[in-house]
């Protein structure tokens, strides 16, 4: 077979690039938005993805990491009871009012008290073990280096939490937070910085870890059965950190934000690419009408067509893909917060591969120009 | 008669495209005009046959019925046995796929293919093994004198050239039956000779029906018989005097 679709392609590549760039362009920016969604929103579940906990409990119901309640001690205990768990650990979640030692106003943080010992799960996978034991300290803290600035604190500076003194003992990266920043400090510390009274003593979550190879939906299944030590939910690590991002995405508005912006940017991307289609099928439409004469189907060439609007579209995404990447690169150490999932990578680039279809089953209709009796005169 | 004599005397006399009483008309606003005057006609194989006439006649769009590019109004046509006016326009796509060639005055040749790629695209979508394909096309380009610039791009090519690789690409399918639409008025004389005599060879050799349209007087003597079309109706019918000559010859 005669790759007609590949080398006329090739051959006439400038009259497909403004297709191939649209292609491209659609896919390269939904590509980024999602990467930026993920990486954005990814932050509002961080206590979460930065743990090595595979179940949570707190209270019942609470839609978001960050919207936790005090819960009662017993639930630990209820947790310790189950034969599949094998660790448990508590997370104390305080909302507290930051000054530092620069004039930087009131700041609004979240402070995370967690055990500071070296096997603890809160935020193992954040804190390297060296800085996780400076935590001992009776009023450290650890913040990420992106948040320095707002806080307007160096490291080993002391600032003021809640009224409490504290000082900076460290910096970590991939703490920063949605709507607040978040300081790292022990369970006794964040003891100290809790205020309120009604609080005293109680901790937000209790973190726990299965034995290997049990599933974390079965054991939050079987530990949501009664309520026996007081009211509480648990959650695998999964679900919880899904909820969390999907909280914030819809509680700003983002995720319809996103959802009009992948429309717009779909649209936009359809229309160049099957206007240029279009116009390529037209300026073959002699030759396409020859082959009709010839005996070719019109089955036949629509497929040509449709080939070609494959051929757009995979070289469009490849220089999504290739462009993205670069610029993934660039944001990770620029600690732009941007992260992609393969899943979410495929979605967009399925998308893309789905507005170079649509374009091309748009510039399939202009085939029916090619009437070979409109040769003849 | 001495058209009759002739006819007789080739080995493929036989009537291979038939046309009766067929009518078409167009309609422009307001206005029907008729284009074809319940016309009948006979075209035999293996021989040129050429409709000549001024522009506006109908004989293209005589062509197009005939060649089953177009439905007739009313009357029958017949190509190789085949009512064409009874079949869909899937059924007319694979009768022309199996059986008949164009060519036209333009030579419409897709600008990213070579010659011998040209050639052989209709030809794979007629579901012959590879092997076929390409020895066809091979030897049809040979046929037409450009064996040595198979690999040459149209834009490489001369208007001659391109011409003789569109007949090679119709010449390929080894059609019973190939159309051909002004096919020298886009080129120079010699050129254009050069054409003719290869859509005359095409019908001696092959045994094809050739039926070619044109208002080129050069090609007249070229024809093995001559049509002439006015208004729709043909005026004459004859053997112009140097295919007499030959076909003499021949016999």
């Amino acid at each position: 077979m005669v790759a007609l679709a590949r080398k006329t392609l090739i051959y006439e590549w400038r009259r497909f690039l403004p297709a191939i760039l649209a292609v491209g362009f659609a896919s390269l920016l939904q590509l980024l938005q999602a990467a930026l969604v993920l990486g954005i929103f990814g932050s509002a579940s961080v206590y979460i993805t930065g743990s090595s906990a595979d179940l949570w409990a707190g209270y019942p119901g609470t839609q978001s990491v960050n919207l936790g309640r005090p819960i009662n001690e017993d639930v630990a205990m209820r947790l310790r009871m189950d034969p599949d768990v094998i660790k448990v650990e508590p997370f104390r979640w305080v909302d507290a009012d930051w000054r530092g030692p620069r004039d930087t106003g009131g700041v609004s943080v979240f402070v995370s008290g967690i055990d500071p010992r070296s096997d603890g799960m809160m935020f193992s996978r954040a804190l390297p073990l060296d800085l996780r034991a400076r935590l001992d300290e009776p009023g450290a803290v650890i913040v990420d280096k992106a948040d320095l600035d707002s806080l307007g604190v160096s490291i080993g500076d002391t600032a003021a939490i809640n009224g409490q003194r504290v000082r900076v003992v460290g910096v970590s990266s991939g703490l920063r937070a949605l709507g607040g920043v978040n300081i790292v400090a022990s369970l006794e510390t964040a003891r100290v910085l809790d205020v309120s009274p009604g609080d005293a003593g109680m901790m937000t979550y209790f973190v726990a870890k299965l034995r290997p190879g049990v599933k974390p939906n079965v054991a939050a299944k079987r530990l949501n059965g009664s309520n026996a030590f007081g009211p509480y939910t648990v959650w695998t690590a999964k679900n919880f950190a899904r909820e969390s991002q999907l909280y914030w995405m819809f509680d700003t508005g983002a995720g319809a934000g996103v959802l009009f912006l992948a429309g717009i940017v779909f649209l936009v991307g359809a229309v160049i690419t099957s206007q240029t289609l279009i116009a390529a099928v037209i300026g073959s439409i002699r030759e396409y009408a020859t082959l009709n004469a010839l005996g070719v189907g019109r089955g036949s060439l629509r497929k040509v067509v449709m080939e070609q609007a494959f051929w757009v579209g995979a070289l469009g995404l490849v220089c999504s893909v290739v462009i993205g990447a670069i610029l993934l690169v660039i944001a990770r150490n620029r600690s732009v917060p941007m992260e992609m999932r393969p899943l979410t990578a495929v979605a967009c680039l399925a998308l893309s591969m789905a507005l170079a279809i649509v374009s091309g089953l748009a510039s399939v209709r202009s085939l029916r120009r090619a009437d070979p009796a409109s040769l003849l005169r | 008669m001495s058209m009759s004599a002739i006819a007789s005397s080739s080995s493929a006399n036989i009537a291979t495209l038939q046309a009766r009483s067929v009518r078409k008309s167009f309609v422009s606003g307001h206005i029907e005009s008729t284009v074809l005057h319940d016309l009948t006609l006979d075209v035999r194989a293996g021989e040129l046959t050429l409709i000549s006439g001024p522009s506006g006649c109908g004989k293209s769009t005589l062509l197009a019925i005939l060649s089953g590019l177009q439905p007739a109004d009313t009357g029958e046509v017949h190509a190789l046995g085949h009512d064409l006016s009874g079949l869909s326009m899937r059924a007319l796509e694979a009768f022309r796929l199996q059986h008949t060639g164009f060519v036209f005055q333009g030579f419409n040749l897709f600008p990213a293919l070579t010659a011998l790629e040209q050639v052989e695209l209709p030809l794979s979508y007629m579901g012959l093994p590879k092997h076929e394909v390409r020895k066809r096309a091979v030897e049809s380009l040979e046929e037409v004198g450009l064996g040595p610039r198979m690999s040459m791009l149209p834009i490489e090519l001369s208007g001659g050239e391109k011409q003789r690789v569109a007949i090679a690409r119709a010449l390929a399918k080894q059609p019973e039956l190939l159309f051909a639409d002004e096919p020298t008025s886009a080129l120079d004389a010699a050129n254009g000779q050069i054409v003719i005599d290869i859509l005359h060879r095409i019908a001696r050799t092959h045994g094809t029906t050739v039926l070619c349209v044109s208002h080129d007087p050069r090609l007249v003597h070229h024809a093995d018989r001559v049509l002439a079309m006015e208004d729709g109706r043909i005026l004459s019918d004859h053997v112009p005097p140097a295919a007499s000559a030959t076909a003499t010859e021949h016999s």
